[in-house]
């Protein structure tokens, strides 16, 4: 019995997301070193570190449905795009030529979720019924039926060509502009907007493990690897599957209401067939199927050009080479990276963690 | 012996594919408790009864009834929920899941958080949770795979994987289990093994066991009941013993090992 009393307090050790000191540490630690990063930065690796931040959010939407439940989606773009467009429109700046209603980011940022969520459930009596390449196909059509609405909706998306500007980021009244001071510590609106996303990143990984650990991410691997062994243990295919969907369609949303808040604007075009795509390779680089490989595929995929280029200028490579220009080698170191990932390790940079993280499992505690 | 009610009825089931007759006018009940067993010849339609109790077949006629209800056409889910659970005749365990997650997912009908609690880990799901983890170590527990737990399932032994499958059967505490030749492709001390396990299964769980196998074997040393599948027929049922000097049944499988 006494033994039985034990097992079950170590249990509840090891159902925690962080089961020991050492991750407790690295966590902590994680999360300090990230605020003072954001804090002390405002330069264009400021810029980048947001950006990778707010793509991981998406990227996580695209690993729920296809990483964690197995359907295919070409159509994660889409569902960024209407995300975006709901928090253009609820918080855009009233008195623009485009359907704005000036709210708090507190609303519009929400509800940029809500809606694609809403879409995804809508679509997901059809999606649940397809399976593999019907579904991929069904999922392209999803992307270019939305990116023709988005090209002609003029009053909401301002048309093809043009786009609209972005709301601001004002959240239960503040306007990040305004920046905070704190003693002789001044934070202008980029460390705000980083700090913000920095919030809503670690929110949304809290969601992502969470599903992982329990119940629903069980049902959805259970569907990506014997749909039929699934449904004769008890899961009900269609309705998880429509699950997987919507909490997808979730995490696409706030992913584009952030980021084309942060830059500023956005073009309907951006939501075209490429844009789904390149989130599929930011899953498939960084390990798709696991918590964190999103996070490292967004974060290799934003920052690894910036670093190309840097290790270019620093060594003065290819400077006055006619053959190929800095953005060619970029994408051309870029897309043999994927390559080599896809071939050498199918688990993505997560693998790659993995085997580091049990290399210096206990470090710096043990010995 | 006192007479026990009927906790499956398989009823008149027909069931073709194409050109192919599957199942013709079969009917055998299994009864509460019991180990009932369906033996016959590879292609006799044994797998096939076991996808139309479980959902994936449709039948062209009869009725399944499970308890008091009317299973025929049901969603595998549902049946799931009833409480039938089932192996597979070719293991199909969840196979970038470890031993303890496949056994897991096997407690999620009796799991009753919402998804947004699950989102949350809320209290309501690490209680769940924590009883999911319980009533699995007993499972791996009782299995005796304490030393696999943490495995991959595709690294594992044959033999092991069998036992996992049914292990993530049993963790959906059901009344009614249904193995698709558990002990196929065994050595005879594995055969051994798992005939134990049924039989445990059967009389300390209290679960009532339908078991398909096409060796007469074993069945005869541990099923109550059996019935005799040929071509998509029932040709005989019984007691073990009544089986094994039937006739018709000789010579179905002397017909059978002839070829
Ligand atoms: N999904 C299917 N499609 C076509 N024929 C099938 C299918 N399932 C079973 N059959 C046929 O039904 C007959 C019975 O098969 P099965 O139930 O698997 O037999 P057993 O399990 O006794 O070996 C066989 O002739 C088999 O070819
Ligand atoms: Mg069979």
């Amino acid at each position: 019995m006494k033994d039985r009393l034990d097992f079950y307090n170590s249990y509840k050790e090891e159902h925690r997301i962080f089961n020991n000191r050492v991750q407790r540490f690295w966590a902590v630690f994680g999360v300090l070193i990230s605020i003072y990063t954001l804090i002390i930065l405002d330069d264009v690796w400021l810029f980048l570190l947001t950006l990778a931040m707010m793509t991981t959010i998406g990227a996580w939407g695209l690993n729920i449905v296809s990483g964690f439940a197995g359907q295919i989606s070409l159509a994660h773009g889409a569902f960024i795009g209407i995300g975006t467009y709901t928090a253009f429109v609820l918080g855009g700046n009233i008195g623009s030529s485009v359907l704005s209603y000036g709210l708090d980011m507190a609303i519009w940022l929400p509800l940029s979720g809500i809606v694609p969520m809403l879409f995804g459930i809508l679509i997901s009596p059809v999606t649940s019924k397809l399976k593999g390449l019907n579904l991929g196909l069904f999922s392209i059509g999803i992307v270019y039926f939305v990116l023709h609405i988005f090209q002609n909706f003029r009053t909401v998306t301002g048309g093809s060509g043009l786009g609209r500007k972005s709301p601001d980021f004002v959240f239960l009244g503040f306007n990040f502009e305004n920046g905070i001071t704190i003693g002789n510590l001044v934070l202008n609106e980029n460390n705000l907007i980083a700090l913000f996303s920095l919030v809503i990143l670690i929110l949304s990984g809290f969601g992502v493990k969470n599903i992982a650990r329990t119940k629903t991410g069980r049902a959805f691997f259970s569907i990506r690897d014997r749909d039929i062994a699934a449904e004769a243990i008890g899961v009900d295919l269609l309705r998880y599957k429509g699950i997987a969907y919507a909490i997808s369609s979730f995490y696409a949303g706030i992913c584009g209401a952030l980021l084309f808040t942060f830059t500023g604007g956005v073009e309907p075009n951006q939501f075209n067939f490429v844009y789904s795509v390149t989130f599929i390779a930011i899953v498939i680089i960084g390990g798709a199927g696991t918590v964190l490989g999103p996070l490292f595929g967004s974060f290799f995929f934003i920052l690894m050009p910036s670093v190309i280029q840097e290790i270019i200028h620093f060594f003065g490579l290819f400077e006055q080479s006619s053959l190929l220009n800095l953005a060619q080698i970029e994408r051309l170191v870029f897309g043999i990276f994927i390559i080599v990932f896809l071939i050498f390790e199918p688990r993505g940079l997560w693998g790659i963690w993995f085997r580091l993280r049990n290399y210096f499992k206990a470090w710096p505690f043990s010995y | 012996m006192v007479e026990l009610s009927s906790l499956l009825k398989f009823e008149d089931v027909s069931l073709s594919f194409g050109g192919i007759t599957a199942l013709k006018n079969v009917s055998f009940d299994v009864k509460e408790k019991s180990i009932t067993s369906i033996i016959g010849p590879n292609g006799a339609g044994k797998t096939s009864v076991f996808n139309c109790i479980s959902g994936i077949y449709s039948p062209d006629s009869g009725n399944i009834f499970f308890e008091d209800a009317n299973i025929t056409n049901m969603r595998p889910n549902k049946i799931a929920e009833l409480g039938i659970a089932r192996t597979f005749q070719n293991i199909e365990l969840f196979e970038n899941l470890s031993v303890l997650e496949n056994i897991l997912t096997g407690v999620h009908r009796r799991l009753d958080y919402g998804i947004l609690s699950g989102l949350f880990y809320s209290s309501k799901a690490k209680k769940g949770e924590l009883y999911a983890r319980k009533e699995a170590e007993d499972i791996i527990d009782f299995l005796e795979i304490e030393e696999y737990r943490y495995s991959y399932v595709m690294s594992l032994p044959y033999g092991i994987q069998k036992r996992v499958e049914l292990g993530r059967a049993l963790a959906l505490a059901p009344k009614l289990i249904l193995l698709d030749e558990p002990a196929a492709g065994m050595n005879n001390e594995e055969t051994e093994d798992i005939a134990r396990f049924i039989i445990d299964i059967n009389e300390e769980l209290k679960i009532s066991v339908l078991l398909v196998d096409h060796d007469m074997n074993m069945v005869t040393d541990i099923a109550h009941e059996i019935t005799v599948l040929n071509f998509g027929e029932k040709i005989a049922d019984g007691t073990p013993n009544e089986v094994i000097e039937n006739s018709s049944v000789i010579e179905a499988y002397v017909g059978s090992s002839k070829k």
